[in-house]
């Protein structure tokens, strides 16, 4: 599963808070899916890819589901003041808030980003979230926030194809 | 003695509204059964799950509701496309019709004002639910209302090919 998501944007926060975790927690860590977060921050939030980018550095740590976690949970707040550091230093040491800052600063993860973005081009990504199923060469794609139920029901289908 | 004429403009109506909603009712339910976006083809009861997933998107429906919709439209829309089409007992089938495109209408309007970020669901590809979407569904909403109506008012004429009444 591949999800286009943009941490400015409240659906992902739902999707990522309501169905994700549980998702994570019963499919993902027993090995039945692969989940890839993919960025697709949207021209229209001030600090969606500056997000991405702390994100994407803090995975390079091994805290991306930490930090994401953080990101989402107190979105209202970081999108109001823009203050995406305090946020993610909150849930990080000293020494990996550094690292990250660095990798921030160093600029090489706007690559990463526009070649996410690029291939949610590829899917016809025009909104967050859009969630791309793969199963067995087939491609399903899917916008909008879905219920942990469904979810569970669609992916049983699949695997049991 | 009056007679109505068989090429009306009721009549064309009817006929228009029957040939559209037949055609887009069967084809939008072939799409969610055998998902033709999808290769190589998936199972049918994958199909219909990914259809729940586009149900469930509207937030409407708790998830029996939404598995109950996901499991039926798609078999009821072909149907009543051919029952429009074969044009038997026509009154009970366009309002069914008329019933259903009101409720698609009634959905995608709530789900544009409250700027959901989904894909309309209505021919399971990923089409996102526009200001288009809902104008669209207006247009088909209004022609079953008309065929409908207009199916009862020609309902109650003598048939304009019947022999003419003896006075």
């Amino acid at each position: 599963m591949e999800v286009f998501s943009d941490f400015q944007c409240p659906a992902c926060k739902t999707l990522f808070t309501t169905t994700n975790r549980q998702l994570m927690d019963n499919y993902v860590s027993t090995g039945k899916v692969y989940l890839i977060h993919r960025d697709f921050p949207l021209p229209m939030h001030a600090h969606s890819r500056v997000a991405a980018r702390y994100a994407r550095a803090a995975a390079q740590l091994g805290k991306g589901e930490a930090v994401e976690q953080a990101l989402f949970q107190n979105q209202e707040k970081w999108e109001q003041n823009g203050d995406v550091d305090g946020t993610v230093a909150a849930v990080l040491s000293t020494p990996e808030i550094a690292k990250v800052r660095a990798l921030v600063k160093g600029g090489t993860l706007d690559a990463a980003i526009d070649k996410d973005y690029a291939l949610g081009q590829v899917y016809r990504v025009n909104q967050t979230p859009t969630t791309v199923f793969h199963c067995k060469g087939q491609t399903y794609p899917y916008a909008g926030v879905m219920s942990y139920d469904i979810l569970k029901q669609f992916l049983d289908q699949l695997l049991s194809q | 003695m009056m007679q109505s004429s068989p090429f009306n403009l009721r009549r064309a109506i009817i006929w228009i509204g029957r040939l559209v909603l037949a055609g887009i009712f069967i084809y939008a339910g072939y799409s969610k059964i055998f998902l033709p976006i999808v290769h190589p083809r998936p199972s049918i009861g994958a199909a219909l799950m990914f259809f729940a997933l586009q149900v469930d998107s509207y937030q409407l429906l708790p998830p029996w509701g939404v598995n109950f919709v996901a499991h039926t439209l798609p078999f009821a829309e072909i149907a009543l496309g051919f029952l429009l089409l074969i044009g038997w007992r026509l009154r009970i089938w366009a309002t069914i019709v008329t019933l259903i495109m009101l409720g698609f209408f009634a959905a995608v309007v709530r789900s544009y004002a409250l700027g959901l970020q989904i894909n309309c669901g209505c021919f399971a590809t990923p089409e996102p639910l526009t200001i288009k979407t809902v104008f669209r569904d207006a247009g088909l909403a209004a022609l079953a209302l008309l065929m409908t109506v207009f199916a009862f008012i020609e309902a109650r004429k003598p048939h304009p090919w019947s022999a003419p009444e003896k006075v």
